[in-house]
């Protein structure tokens, strides 16, 4: 059952992934990038990951794609169909395919027949002993990172007078 | 009810607040910045340097506490050693060096002081905990705290159009690397279950992995860190960043930062991967043999001299990285006289790239110019200011008996001592090549005749800059071995 649905899944988020890059419109583009990002979502939910699958939900689907289609339309950039092409693209496909195909054949060679293990499901509270007890220095280190985001964007953001 | 069972599940960690103390200093200096910017009139701002440099000299005070100690804390990720405590001093240094060439920089710009000096110590608080991570994911994040600000700092001149596209290829090269190298850390963890450093190395011994996901992973992280110490070929966005940026953030970008970078990777390599050392010496060697090459030979067409030292810093790279091309399996000697060889001349290189950028900042602010051409007749105007340039030059270049000359040494010893005669060969004729672009300023300085005869002004926070990068290294040149010394006790560690 769950290999079905992961077909079905991986098989949507590939579409939408190639839409993504071969579209010439900026909106649709962040639609499909909704859909990618909702596809993981879905993933992680399958994975027995609900935490992290929601956590993907409210800031990917919910901040940023939203910020991005804010961003689209209270700035003046071009929403409609515009060259968004780079004379490079056959390149980059190239490079793309070679890196998929060198990747995916690696990673069937490690991981192939391996299977997850279920018994042990991830709770909230788990994670949150972890991340204040074994992973505290990273997580204190990102709240320094946030902050620095944030007065960075402010400041170039700003108009001066 | 569950709450309060959490609750009393939750056992805090031991915390050693010493061993955290230099950061915690750091931390409480940057909310410190960011509160006193807010209530300084504007005709003030001038003052946000003196608090961050106070708020330096506390964190180095804190950070000399530590040495000769070992400390682990934070369940084995934040670790305290002589590894640590010796690159903290150096980032702190360099930061300090940074703010003296900031100040006369930042006066006459329309940069904002408060952000600016907020930034820079973001960054570096980065790189004090990148020093003592023995943990991918706390380097990663580490990693991240140095590169963000850097990204908004390059770009801080927003009218100039030449910023704004610095800071979009730094921005966009950075995070495509990060990305790569997030997938490559994401392998390590999917073959080996772990995350820190040792977890990682003693899987890898017990649980071989296929060659190929080896392989991969380690060639994702070299992405990554391959961009933030601009190897060959991730080091495109660095000439137009350098130029583009406020030159004393181009000085920090190639001291701090990329310190910062080898740090990380010099932990992971050393710690993490050693045994796989016969997988990644082969495609280290490469790198270090097209980096320096490509910086050198690209270097000499340059005529503006940000981007000279742009160029002949991603030339340094390859020198600081060609030592790890004969670390091996089972040469414990051999790995830490190649250890020791990189650590060296990452120190020795810290004071005279500062000192280069200071001594160009210097000229180029007061009257001269960022062109080759304008520092003609410079050694008539101002002997001292084209003594010191000279000497950083040369230094740069490897000519005796300036530090840059230790430095090269302590590599070719480890190139000699692993059997890597083609690389010592390689890197001998690099530096002949490296010779005709760092002699060719003191030239114009000496040989041209200058278009202006006036004297120039240098502010004596520049002026103290360049005076102790100058003593460093003509000191080390004289004593290389005190650096020798420090560099055999960060590899005991």
């Amino acid at each position: 059952m769950h290999q079905y649905v992961f077909v079905v899944i991986g098989v949507l988020m590939a579409i939408a992934a190639v839409r993504l890059v071969t579209t010439k419109n900026v909106v649709h583009g962040a639609l499909y990038l909704l859909m990618v990002l909702a596809g993981a979502a879905a993933i992680f939910i399958l994975l027995l990951a609900e935490f992290v699958g929601w956590v993907q939900v409210l800031l990917y689907i919910g901040a940023v794609v939203v910020l991005l289609l804010f961003g689209l339309m209270l700035t003046r950039a071009p929403i409609g169909r515009t060259a968004l092409d780079n004379q490079s693209r056959a390149l980059a496909a190239l490079v793309a395919g070679a890196i998929f195909a060198m990747t995916s054949m690696v990673l069937v060679r490690a991981f192939d027949g391996q299977m997850i293990d279920f018994s042990q499901t991830l709770t909230v509270r788990t994670l949150g002993g972890v991340l204040f007890t074994k992973y505290v220095l990273p997580f204190e280190v990102v709240s320094v990172l946030l902050l620095a985001a944030l007065v960075g964007a402010v400041v170039l953001a700003k108009r001066d007078e | 009810m569950t709450l309060v069972q959490g609750a009393r599940e939750f056992v805090a960690p031991g915390v050693d607040l010493v061993a955290l103390a230099p950061e915690l200093i750091l931390v409480a200096v940057i909310s410190g910045v960011l509160l006193i910017d807010l209530m300084l009139p504007q005709d003030k701002k001038g003052l946000m340097m003196p608090v961050s440099a106070l708020g330096l000299l506390a964190a180095l005070g804190a950070t000399l506490f530590l040495v000769g100690d070992v400390r682990i804390t934070l369940s084995g990720m934040f670790v305290v050693d002589s590894f640590a405590v010796l690159f903290k001093v150096i980032f702190l240094l360099a930061a300090l060096l940074t703010l003296a060439l900031s100040h006369d920089y930042l006066k006459d710009d329309e940069i904002h002081h408060g952000e600016y000096y907020f930034l820079l110590l973001c960054s570096l608080l980065g790189m004090m905990t990148i020093a003592s991570s023995r943990d991918l994911v706390a380097i990663f994040v580490s990693l991240e705290l140095i590169s963000l600000p850097s990204f908004v700092l390059v770009g801080l001149r927003k009218r100039d159009l030449k910023s704004n596209e610095a800071a979009l290829k730094f921005f966009l090269f950075g995070v495509l690397s990060t990305a790569i190298m997030l997938f490559g850390m994401s392998l390590v963890y999917g073959v080996t279950g772990q995350t820190s450093l040792v977890g990682i190395a003693s899987s890898l011994t017990q649980f071989p992995p296929l060659r190929e996901v080896a392989i991969l992973s380690i060639l994702f992280i070299l992405v990554g860190f391959g961009f933030k110490i601009s190897a060959f070929p991730f080091q495109w966005w660095v000439p137009d960043t350098y130029e583009g940026a406020p030159v004393p953030i181009a000085a920090f970008l190639s001291v701090a930062s990329k310190t910062a970078g080898f740090v990380g990777l010099l932990q992971i390599l050393f710690i993490g991967f050693l045994g796989l050392a016969d997988i990644w010496r082969p495609f280290l060697a490469a790198v270090a043999v097209l980096t320096m090459t490509f910086g050198n030979l690209v270097a000499i067409q340059q005529k503006h001299i940000i981007r000279l030292l742009a160029y002949s810093s991603i030339g340094q790279a390859g020198y600081i990285l060609i030592p790890l091309a004969v670390v091996g399996v089972g040469t414990p000697e051999l790995n830490a006289i190649a250890f020791q060889a990189s650590i060296v001349y990452l120190l020795i290189y810290a004071f005279m790239e500062t000192g280069a950028f200071a001594c160009a900042i210097a000229y180029g602010r007061r009257g001269g110019g960022y062109f080759v051409s304008d520092y003609a007749g410079l050694s008539a105007r101002s002997p001292g200011l084209a003594i010191a340039m000279t000497m950083f030059l040369f230094s740069l270049a490897g000519i005796p008996p300036l530090a840059g000359w230790a430095a090269k040494f302590f590599v070719f010893r480890a190139l000699i001592d692993g059997g890597a005669y083609w690389l010592a060969a390689i890197m001998a004729i690099n530096t002949v090549i490296a010779l005709f672009y760092y002699a060719a300023v003191p030239r114009q300085m000496v040989f041209a005749a200058p278009t202006e005869t006036r004297r120039i002004e240098i502010p004596w926070m520049l002026s103290s800059a360049i005076a102790l990068s100058a003593i460093v290294v003509v000191l080390i040149g004289i004593l290389p071995d005190i650096f020798g010394a420090l560099a055999r006790a960060a590899a005991g560690g």
